[in-house]
């Protein structure tokens, strides 16, 4: 096994992660996906098309 | 002279006039004819007529038939003749099939799933594994095996052209749908899954273990989802025998160490057992029974009567803190087996549900409790949990309100939800679900199958109407732009297309439903062999399950409610109140329809808001094709689900919930609704509570709040990331370097071979799931 982590001037430059993407959970269909990449196209569509649904301007009337 | 023939895949080779002599003979075979020598005589004719026509060109096998069928005309043989076309036409199709079906076959084997779309039909199936393919494989071979030879080809044909969708087609002749697994009724006296006897379980960590192999194991009987309903009750049972064994070796422990009993183990057993077997009295959470007035009593002979009180008391707060740690990490155990063990062919974890809330007992109160921390802490490095999809039952008087004994878990329920999306609420106040509960009976407590299938009348044995033992037996869904579509704007039309429609669905479910009657209980070792459907415990293993399955549902559902508005008045139903009258009246009529259905054949006919994941995409395309891009209907990718508002519709969450809502008293076989908000909802707890609430005071039966949880694996942040993680700094893609990992105290394993993840500080010091309060 190397070594050379240990030292703590490779360690600025060892870069780790290189390729990694996020992971975006979203909901689909009732369940969660811990993927887009597991989407089918037209569940992609639909999650990419969203909005947001505010709540703050109704807050006061409940 | 004709020397060679092209064949349809384009080779060509020798023609010779005995293979058409052969192809007549057996066509005037089938008809009791044996005379090969006229056949040898027609066949001369044909290569005759092909020489004159076609001169030098080689036909082709086509035009060979062609010219077969004219020549054995000409010469009187006309019912040999169509015995010959039934056999090009049988040919053909096998062809077809072949061609087709090894496409589909070809795409899988060479294409990955980023770009094949089958692959990616079902998201919790990865489509790159060998199983995952294999599973498709399969599939997709009996889906076109039953289009051809065993639907009805009325129904197979409005399936393929896309008006109606038969949901889990490639199942057709082998199960149901879903089920609710009661798990209380399923542990007493212990089960098999068919390799072996499990005892019934004595401790809550082998309560957790024993219900996920009781989801695995009534997963590989059916298709679809697998839920307990009674989740918090169930497990109630293992914390109260958790609870029991703890005090027991607290007490033990105690009277040794303070008071130096000699045997104690023993001693205290004995004492135990005597107490249980003559008073009936074993020491409870809640310390109410009279169980230790009746100990106390008995201790005198064993110890000094000075140390009793501190005994007891070392005993019971020590077996509180050790059962409440136990159920934590019991309920942890229980949500990474639920996302770790797969069934269905291996390529997919069960579909799992839990629905918990209403029990009020202390037992019950420590499962929810740990069952919500457990998901909150997340998987191993703090990923959020897929499955299991946990539903939050909401009453009024048990949970709802400040002062309600479960409020204080309905809070925990909505931070958790908030953080990791899950638990999703449901509502036993809404009219439609009030209408069948009774307190203290959980079973007619509304369950939900995570996706959103609910089942609870029961029009086949109204003395029965619970949720326990019964589930969706087959569902096929209606592609409502397109009747609006064709309706071209007239609305009475419309209605009595819907209305075929409907008759042709109900026939096909019916016939579905014949072939699953016919099933035997051999089919379903563990559904019906270990009694877990409703009354199949009544069964022997070579009785059909026919009549026990008319405790399930036949359900209608439909898409694209909103794209049928704008197509029928311009408008869907978050634009304009006379699109939502008309909405309701649409889908009002659909529930009117399965209910005369229910009363006419005694089976449980239902509608059902489809959840469509491979649906979304599928009737739009075809419909593009049919009839172009039509603004607002068939402009973008996918249909808006069931009656839902359209996704890209901007509405306040309220307006959404509200409008929404009385679709969910309509369609009975099932409804969820989603609000999306922006931003981290941990830092406004008191707005999610209140949409929740608001779901509730609207009559929503099921609902749930998305928002973007995101997790970066490098750095382990989970929260929302945009284009930088917060934490590392890094974007998607990017390395980012040790020393910086190790400063932000995300780095902690030296060993450059497993680089990225080695803990998260600040999920990791939230993790204090043990406290009592």
């Amino acid at each position: 096994m190397q070594n050379t982590v240990q030292n703590p001037i490779n360690e600025e430059e060892i870069l780790v992660g290189e390729g990694v993407g996020f992971e975006r959970i979203r909901r689909i269909t009732g369940y969660l996906v811990g993927t887009l990449d597991r989407f089918n196209n037209a569940k992609r569509a639909e999650e990419h098309d969203r909005v947001k649904h505010s709540v703050d301007t109704q807050l006061e009337q409940i | 002279m004709i020397s060679q023939i092209t064949k349809r895949d384009g080779r060509q080779v020798p023609f010779t006039v005995d293979k058409i002599a052969n192809a007549i003979f057996k066509a005037a075979q089938a008809l009791g004819g044996n005379d090969y020598q006229t056949a040898y005589q027609l066949a001369l004719q044909v290569e005759d007529y092909l020489e004159n026509t076609l001169g030098n060109t080689t036909p082709t096998v086509e035009q060979v038939q062609d010219v077969v069928e004219r020549i054995l005309v000409e010469n009187g043989h006309a019912r040999t003749a169509k015995e010959y076309i039934l056999y090009r036409a049988e040919r053909t199709r096998v062809r077809e099939m072949n061609t087709r079906l090894m496409k589909v076959y070809e795409d899988l084997t060479y294409q990955d799933a980023k770009q094949n779309d089958v692959k990616r039909e079902n998201a919790n199936i990865d489509g790159d594994t060998a199983m995952g393919v294999m599973l498709k494989y399969g599939s997709e071979g009996a889906k076109q095996f039953y289009q051809m030879f065993v639907l009805n080809p009325k129904h197979a044909k409005a399936h393929s052209n896309g008006d109606i969708h038969i949901h889990d087609l490639d199942f057709l002749t082998l199960t149901t749908t879903c089920c609710q697994i009661d798990i209380e009724k399923l542990f007493a006296g212990g089960f098999s899954t068919g390799h072996g006897f499990l005892r019934e379980p004595n401790d809550i960590q082998s309560y957790t273990a024993l219900g996920c192999i009781a989801i695995q194991s009534n997963q590989n009987d059916q298709h679809g989802g697998q839920s307990i309903p009674n989740f918090d009750y169930g497990m109630a049972h293992g914390v109260a025998k958790t609870y029991k064994k703890l005090y027991r070796q607290n007490l033990v422990k105690a009277c040794q160490l303070v008071c130096g009993l000699e045997n104690a183990p023993e001693k205290i057993r004995e004492m135990m057992d005597a107490i249980a077997q003559e008073t009936g009295l074993v020491p409870v959470l809640a310390g109410d029974n009279g169980y230790a007035q009746e100990e106390a009593r008995r201790l005198e002979i064993l110890i000094d009567r000075e140390q009793i009180a501190r005994v007891q008391e070392f005993a019971a707060s020590s077996a509180v803190a050790e059962t409440d740690r136990s159920t934590f990490q019991a309920m942890e155990a229980l949500v990474h087996n639920l996302n770790t063990m797969h069934s269905r062919a291996g390529a997919q974890v069960p579909f799992s549900s839990i629905n918990y809330g209403t029990d009020t007992s202390p037992e019950g109160r420590m499962v929810i409790k740990n069952i919500l921390l457990a998901n909150e802490a997340g998987l191993g490095n703090g990923e959020t949990p897929i499955f299991p999809i946990h539903i939050f039952k909401v009453k009024e008087g048990v949970n709802y309100n400040p002062g309600d004994p479960n409020y204080d878990l309905f809070q925990l329920a909505c931070r958790v939800s908030a953080k990791r999306l899950f638990p999703n609420f449901s509502f036993i106040d809404a009219p439609f679900n009030l209408a069948f509960y009774r307190p203290g009976d959980p079973n007619t407590e509304v369950a939900y199958m995570g996706c959103r299938t609910r089942v609870m009348a029961n029009v086949y044995d109204p003395q029965r109407q619970v949720t326990g033992g019964r589930g969706n037996l087959s569902f096929t869904s209606i592609n409502l732009p397109r009747l609006a579509i064709k309706a071209n704007h007239n609305i009475d039309f419309f209605f009595e297309e819907l209305d075929r429609e409907l008759a042709l669905v109900v026939e096909q479910l019916l016939e579905r439903f014949e072939i699953q009657s016919r099933k035997k209980v051999r089919n379903y070792p563990f559904l019906m062999g270990q009694g877990v459907w409703l009354d199949s415990d009544k069964l022997g293993p070579d009785d059909t399950v026919g009549e026990v399955l008319k405790h399930g549902t036949l359900t209608v559902g439909f898409i694209g409610l909103a794209e049928c508005l704008t197509a029928l008045i311009g408008k869907h139903h978050g634009q304009s109140p006379e699109a939502q009258n008309l909405g309701l009246d649409i889908v009002g009529f659909m529930r009117k329809r399965m209910d005369e259905e229910a009363a006419k054949t005694g089976l449980n006919f239902s509608l059902i808001a489809t959840p469509a994941e491979g649906l979304s995409g599928r009737f739009v395309k075809m419909d593009q094709k049919k009839f172009g891009i039509l603004p607002g209907i068939t402009d973008r990718d996918y249909y808006t689900n069931s009656f839902h508002i359209p996704v890209y519709y901007p509405i306040s969450a309220f307006d959404k919930i509200r409008l929404e809502a009385p679709y969910h008293a309509l369609t009975n076989g099932g409804h969820i609704t989603y609000v999306e908000l922006d931003g981290d909802p941990l830092k406004n707890l008191d707005a999610f509570e209140s949409v929740i609430r608001y779901m509730k005071e609207a009559g929503i039966g099921y609902g749930s709040i998305n928002h973007p949880v995101d997790r970066d694996p490098v750095c382990g942040y989970t929260g929302i990331i945009d284009e930088v993680c917060p934490r590392c700094g890094r974007r998607e893609g990017e390395g980012v370097s040790i020393a910086h990992l190790k400063r932000i105290g995300a780095y902690k394993n030296y060993n450059a071979d497993t680089i990225g993840y080695h803990g998260d500080p600040a999920e990791e010091a939230q993790r204090t799931p043990n406290s009592l309060s």
